[in-house]
């Protein structure tokens, strides 16, 4: 039994359309009133002492404890740490605040299954004090003004409660230091959770990993009705795109460029109308090319084999993967050679929530802080499956998880040396980071979970686009996924005409046939 | 001490409440985001829209011919199926009925999930067939509703009827078109309100039948997706105006049927 297998992991719904429309009509039906004030509010005012706390989450994304005695992690890190989670990460927090700060804090947590769930209760006065949403709808949140900055303490690296910053990986900080939004940086509002690459889950049996390293293989008629495309509209846009580009991106000069990243972040991020007409035309084409666009069968999909190739982000690849294992089945995980979009999902405080307490802003930073906790950590990346922005700083027993993840057994024979020291040390070539694992996760949940640092050369962040942007690729992703009246031939429409005509017929012939028995009778 | 009483009026209370908030309040809400525009000014920009966008206009005739399509095949597997149970007199009528409407306990996604897989095995690959699949799943989900009011209505058909018809001389084939036919309607005109709605909005089972292709129901979804309640409860509120059109055009032939039934008689 490998150490993969023994993971429990849980799989983040991250769309639920049916969900989404259920809560927005219900929620329009009587706008602000229902979704406001919890009962809780009400035990807040009773102890002056007591903080609330209201925070929003993706369903299934955090350790939600009740772990069996046998599920405990023997870690192999300096202290020898064993990881259990018995009760919920919530539950610890709540006692591990009032130890620290000698304050009472009540958890009011919820959770949501897409961004855009997330801001319609936003929008309908849902008022959140902390919430996780992904990198573009966190930016959103900040280009509309409705964050609260993170204070000056949360980033005081000497104090040994600051978690998050004494442990966040320098990859990620540098991300969250360069990115801006109204020349405002990410960091200044937003720390990270969980953070991958995008890239494509195949089944290494038919497709080669030369083929599934290009986002052209989600377009290949080889492979028609074998694919499976996220349905939603950037990450589809981001693949039509990385399509379109394919020359340009592997021209080997644009390769070698010393600002290779900056120019795949501007190819990869163009909105003009003809880049969105061309994207259209490249959809309308994977459209009719896949398998089908999901939201969420694609995992299961891939798994049955359905479908030899499901466009995937990293974190429900290694859960593909692993429940593929289960029954003897390899898939691999590639990352294309054009780009890949780097995301993350990450903890913001709202201004309206918040309203300027104090006590409650230190509370939601301590929630933070202990998220960041290296412990912690293995727990909510044990229980999800995803992979955590934080390093672990001084502590190494993040690390030493992904060793216990994925380092091969002492006697196996085919390994390979897979460094890691990119993301935890910000060194590739530091010793003290690099996994010795089986040979084929270099392809597989390893290679998912902790990309190299050549796919890190070419990750880039899609960003927010503003209204008008946004309402141009919105439209295209109608226009491609309605039914196009043009696309019907002069024969589909004789074939209607005549299918009208003949039920038009047929029912005067009904309606009329005491009159025509008369006529006929006399 | 005068005991209190509930007078008639005080009764309906409750249920004028119900309708205030669960019917006419979200309307008016979907009148009003219909008629507006992002910031709240009235405009017919989005009703313009619909009808001068292709796409939107495509995407109602599909969502129709899906819909249309479905309750012809509903109809046409319903009704023989309907006849026999309510008037073959089979002893074992109530269980047979009791089989066709079995699958109604049982979740409809995890039976599209199963029918899934049997078409599977069948097709080899859904994705080549949409269409066909997302008629197949929605009859599939659909075929009760349309059996029901069906057989109600074959049950309650008064024998006498037929049996003069009979007695006047008429063979098998007129006393179905000119007796039973025409008695039945109404249960046919429910069968197709209950299917054919749902059936140009069940955006679920077009999903999981792995139709790429929007309908209006997931037209809808994808532009309160985008955060634009305007366009949305306008296409909302045009497919509203569709489905009123379809109810007033069977409900009135349902009339005409009513006279037809007094010249047979």
């Amino acid at each position: 039994m490998t150490a993969e297998s023994k993971r429990k992991r849980c799989r983040p719904v991250r769309t639920a359309a049916a969900g989404l429309i259920l809560t927005t009509g219900l929620s329009l039906a009587l706008p602000g009133t229902v979704l406001t004030g919890g009962p809780a509010s009400v035990s807040a005012a009773e102890n002056s002492q007591k903080v609330t706390l209201r925070i929003a989450n993706w369903e299934e994304y955090i350790d939600e404890g009740d772990w069996d005695e046998e599920e405990a992690i023997d870690l192999d890190d300096r202290e020898g740490t064993t990881i259990l989670g018995e009760n919920s990460m919530v539950e610890d927090f709540e006692e591990w605040y009032r130890e620290t700060y000698g304050v009472d804090v009540e958890i009011e947590y919820s959770t949501f299954g897409t961004n855009e769930d997330l801001y319609n209760q936003l929008t309908l006065g849902n008022n959140f004090d902390l919430v996780c949403p992904s990198e573009y709808m966190f930016m959103k949140l900040i280009a509309e003004n409705r964050l609260q900055p993170l204070s000056e303490e949360f980033f005081d690296e000497q104090n040994e409660n600051n978690f998050y910053i004494r442990g966040v990986s320098d990859y990620i900080r540098n991300i969250f230091d360069t990115n801006t939004i109204n020349g405002e940086p990410w960091s200044k509002y937003a720390a990270g959770y969980m953070w991958g690459t995008t890239g494509i889950v195949y089944n290494p049996d038919v497709i080669s990993k030369e083929e599934a390293s290009h986002w052209a293989v989600l377009a290949d008629p080889k492979y028609k009705g074998q694919v499976t495309i996220k349905d939603n509209v950037r990450d589809s846009y981001f693949a039509a795109l990385g399509i379109l580009n394919e020359k340009e991106l592997l021209d080997p000069e644009f390769i070698q460029a010393p600002d290779r990243l900056e120019r795949i972040a501007e190819i990869m991020n163009r909105t003009d109308e003809e880049t969105v007409g061309k994207a259209e035309a490249m959809l309308k084409r994977m459209k009719e090319n896949a398998y089908s666009f999901e939201s969420d069968s694609g995992k299961a999909d891939m798994v049955t084999g359905k479908v030899l190739a499901n466009y995937q982000w990293s974190g429900d690849a290694v859960y593909t993967l692993d429940q593929a294992e289960i029954d003897d089945y390899y898939l691999a995980y590639a990352v294309p050679e054009e780009c890949t979009n780097v995301w993350f999902d990450g903890w913001v405080m709202l201004k309206d929530g918040i309203a300027g307490d104090a006590a409650k802003q230190q509370a939601a930073e301590a929630f933070m802080n202990f998220m960041s906790r290296p412990d912690n950590v293995v727990r909510n990346m044990y229980y999800i499956g995803y992979t955590s922005v934080i390093a672990g700083g001084d502590s190494d027993i993040i690390y030493a998880y992904a060793d216990w993840c994925y380092g091969a057994e002492d006697d196996a024979e085919d390994t390979i040396e897979y460094p890691v020291g990119f993301f935890f040390s910000g060194d590739n070539a530091d010793e003290d980071y690099i996994i010795t694992a089986e040979a084929d996760q270099a392809d597989r949940q390893l290679f998912a979970q902790y990309p190299p640092q050549d796919v890190l050369e070419r990750a880039v962040v899609m960003q927010y686009f503003d209204q008008e942007k946004n309402e141009r690729i919105n439209q295209m992703w109608v226009n491609v996924r309605c039914f196009d009246l043009a696309s019907l031939t002069w024969q589909d429409w004789a074939k209607i005409a005549a299918v009208v005509i003949v039920l038009a017929a047929s029912l005067v012939i009904y309606k009329k046939r005491d009159k025509i028995r008369i006529r006929s009778g006399a | 001490m005068k005991r209190f009483r509930f007078s008639r009026k005080q009764l309906c209370i409750p249920y004028a409440l119900f309708l205030v908030c669960f019917v006419i309040l979200p309307l008016a809400v979907i009148v009003y985001y219909a008629f507006t525009d992002g910031s709240g000014r009235f405009t017919l920009a989005n009703f313009l829209s619909f009808f001068t966008n292709g796409n939107t206009i495509g995407t109602l005739c599909y969502s129709a011919v899906i819909a249309v399509a479905v309750t012809a095949v509903c109809l046409l597997i319903a009704y023989p199926a309907a006849y026999v149970l309510a008037r073959s007199g089979l002893k074992r009528g109530p269980v047979l009925l009791m089989l066709f409407i079995l699958p109604m306990w049982i979740n409809f996604t995890l039976r599209i999930t199963a029918l899934k897989e049997i078409l599977t095995v069948i097709e080899g690959n859904l994705s080549l067939h949409p269409f066909l699949n997302t008629v197949i799943g929605m009859t599939y989900d659909y075929l009760p509703f349309m059996i029901l009011p069906l057989y109600t209505t074959l049950l309650q058909l008064d024998q006498n009827l037929l049996e003069a018809a009979r007695d006047l001389g008429a063979g098998p084939a007129s006393v179905f078109s000119r007796v039973t036919l025409p008695l039945s309607m109404p249960g046919i005109v429910s069968g197709i309100t209950m299917t054919f709605l749902p059936a140009m909005t069940n955006y679920v089972i077009l999903d999981m039948m792995y139709n790429s292709t929007y309908i209006m129901g997931s037209l809808i979804g994808s532009y309160f997706n985008i955060y634009d309640w305007n366009n949305g409860s306008m296409i909302s509120l045009i497919l509203f105006a569709v489905i009123c059109i379809v109810s007033i055009v069977t409900g009135g032939g349902d009339q005409e049927d009513a006279k037809n039934r007094g010249a047979v008689l």
